[in-house]
Parts: structure tokens; C-alpha cells; sequence
């Protein structure tokens, strides 16, 4: 008996779990950002796992589409980090709640 | 065999991630997320998904996550300080937030065990570069498409973001020897009064504009 699909659904909700508690404890806006990398990974694994077990490329399709998103995420949040490290000085997200500096 | 390299990898990846969460300093954290790619990379090459194992570890352990660690390396910020009072309430609410999300999976887990449904074992192409290759460029050629625009407002947003802006405008320079400074640019306040202002030497041209000349001049050297 070789792995059901329930068991990737499982690790891929205790993955997001941790990722989405990680989003609400951290404060450190890069370590925010890494949180929302996980998120993005436990869907991924729940797009592969359903697309394996059903035989149907659509899946996988997503995850690649996913993946491109987080890169053009990746490449512009990191932006807008290093913007606002150097107008505040910090990368503690309280430090950022204020628009106006 | 299958079942022994899923609770391998699985427990490989939920460790990362909590040590991932739990780590205080961003560069462990980052190390600690490559391993969590690493160990779903290797899930997916178990899920017959080869394709999808290769460009996760070449786009999220390779790409992603080098510009990460750049930017951690960048900032340099290492220090922890302490957690402020009014922040207290999150960590209460991310446990409860936990219990309802895990709730959820159990759930889900009890209505879906009652089909036995397990990974199919003949050898069909799907998974591999052929059919995601065909599936991009046929039938969802216009996401394919719209994810290249995508890009391309990535790349012009991440440039306009990171660019250095000074007091200067873009287009205006400070060269050596007498120059014509014009009012406006000098202060563009007074835009009424269009007089052009003179000045002998560089360092009184920067002294009018309020820039640092000495600096600028050993920049440029």
C-alpha cells in the first residue's frame, strides 16, 4: 500500500498551517516574506498531488504558473523591502504601519 | 518503499518548517525553507512529476532564494530587538488561527479517507516536459502568455523600485569648470523668477544645489 492522497492534502495543510502561523508571528518583514514562500509551496504540493492521482497535466500546469508568480513577487517585494529599509532604517513591520513617514 | 520516502520526506519538510519559524536570525530561516524546497522537490519526483521537481529546486531553492539570502546579506540587520507590549495578542491568535486550520485538515481527512484512492501505477506520460509542454503551448496558451506580461511588469516595477533617487532631478548633472545654473532647478520653488544663476567652480555649483561635491567627486573617481 504506497501513500494515499489524503496524506499530501495532510502535509500540505499542516505546511500552510505553519507557514500562515508564521506570517501572523514574525516581525521581521523578510522572514514575513520567506512565510508566504511556504504558503505558496503547501498549494503546490496539494496541485501536484491531486494532479498525480488523477492523471491530468492541468496541475502541474498551475504549479508552474505559481512558481512564475513567485518570482515576479520575489523580484518586487524584495524591492519595496530595500525601499523601505532605507527610508526607516529597520525591517520591523510595526515600523512600517504608518504610510506617511 | 513509497511509504517509507514519504514519512522521510515529509517529516524532513515539517521539521524545516518549524525550525524555519522558530529561528530568530532571517539567514537560518532562508537555509531552513531551501531544505523544506529541497524535501517537496523530492515528493514531487515520488508524485511522478519529474518536470515540476526540476524547476522547483532551479526556480525556488536556485533563484528565489538566492536573491533572498542577497537581500538578508544586504540589509545586514542581525540584531533582535525585544518584542513590544501590544503585540502580545498575535501569538494567542496564531494558535487559534493553527487549531482552526488543523481542525479543517482533520476534517477534510475523515470525509476523504473513506475512498480508497491510490497513486495509479501505469507508466502514462503525464508529469513529463512533453506533456507540460504541449498543455502550455495548446490549451492554456493565453496564461502562458499573460504570466510573459507578468514578467515584464516585474522587471519594470523591481528596476523603478530599487533605483537610487537623490535631490537632483534624473537629467541633471554637475560638471567641473564655470557653469549656467537655471533657477528652477537651483530652487523650484521661485519657477517664476526664470533667471539664470552663474557660478564660477563646481563646489559653488553643489553648494547651490545642497549636495556634497567632495563626496560625489571621490565616487566618481
Amino acid at each position: 500500500m504506497g501513500p494515499q492522497l489524503s496524506w499530501y492534502l495532510a502535509l500540505s495543510a499542516v505546511l500552510f498551517t505553519i507557514g500562515a502561523v508564521g506570517v501572523i508571528v514574525k516581525r521581521n518583514v523578510i522572514a514575513m516574506f520567506m512565510c508566504i514562500e511556504l504558503m505558496l509551496n503547501a498549494v503546490n504540493l496539494s496541485f501536484v498531488a491531486f494532479s498525480s492521482f488523477f492523471q491530468d497535466v492541468t496541475g502541474q500546469l498551475f504549479v508552474f504558473i505559481v512558481m512564475t508568480v513567485a518570482a515576479a513577487e520575489a523580484a518586487v517585494g524584495l524591492g519595496i523591502i530595500i525601499t523601505i529599509f532605507r527610508n526607516r532604517e529597520s525591517l520591523d513591520v510595526d515600523d512600517a504601519s504608518i504610510l506617511k513617514l | 518503499m513509497s511509504t517509507l520516502l514519504f514519512i522521510i520526506f515529509a517529516g524532513m519538510a515539517i521539521g524545516c518548517a518549524i525550525a524555519m519559524v522558530s529561528q530568530s536570525n532571517p539567514l537560518y530561516s532562508a537555509i531552513s525553507l531551501i531544505g523544506v524546497f529541497i524535501s517537496l522537490a523530492s515528493i514531487y519526483v515520488t508524485l511522478a512529476a519529474p518536470f515540476i521537481a526540476a524547476v522547483q529546486v532551479i526556480v525556488y531553492a536556485g533563484a528565489i532564494m538566492v536573491l533572498v539570502i542577497f537581500v538578508i546579506m544586504l540589509l545586514n540587520v542581525e540584531h533582535s530587538e525585544p518584542r513590544r507590549k501590544r503585540l502580545k495578542f498575535l501569538v494567542p491568535m496564531a494558535i487559534g488561527m493553527a487549531a482552526i486550520l488543523l481542525a479543517e485538515t482533520v476534517f477534510i481527512l475523515r470525509s476523504v479517507q473513506t475512498t480508497e484512492n491510490h497513486l495509479a501505477r501505469n507508466l502514462s506520460d503525464v508529469g513529463l516536459t512533453h506533456s507540460i509542454g504541449e498543455g502550455l503551448f495548446t490549451r492554456y496558451l493565453l496564461p502562458f502568455e499573460l504570466t510573459s506580461v507578468l514578467l515584464l511588469m516585474a522587471i519594470v516595477g523591481a528596476m523603478s523600485l530599487a533605483r537610487r533617487t537623490s535631490i537632483l532631478s534624473a537629467t541633471a548633472r554637475v560638471v567641473p569648470g564655470a557653469q549656467v545654473l537655471a533657477m528652477d532647478i537651483v530652487n523650484p520653488s521661485g519657477v517664476q523668477d526664470l533667471r539664470p544663476v552663474e557660478t564660477e567652480t563646481s563646489e559653488e555649483a553643489a553648494h547651490l544645489l545642497g549636495v556634497d561635491f567632495k563626496s560625489d567627486h571621490r565616487e566618481l573617481e
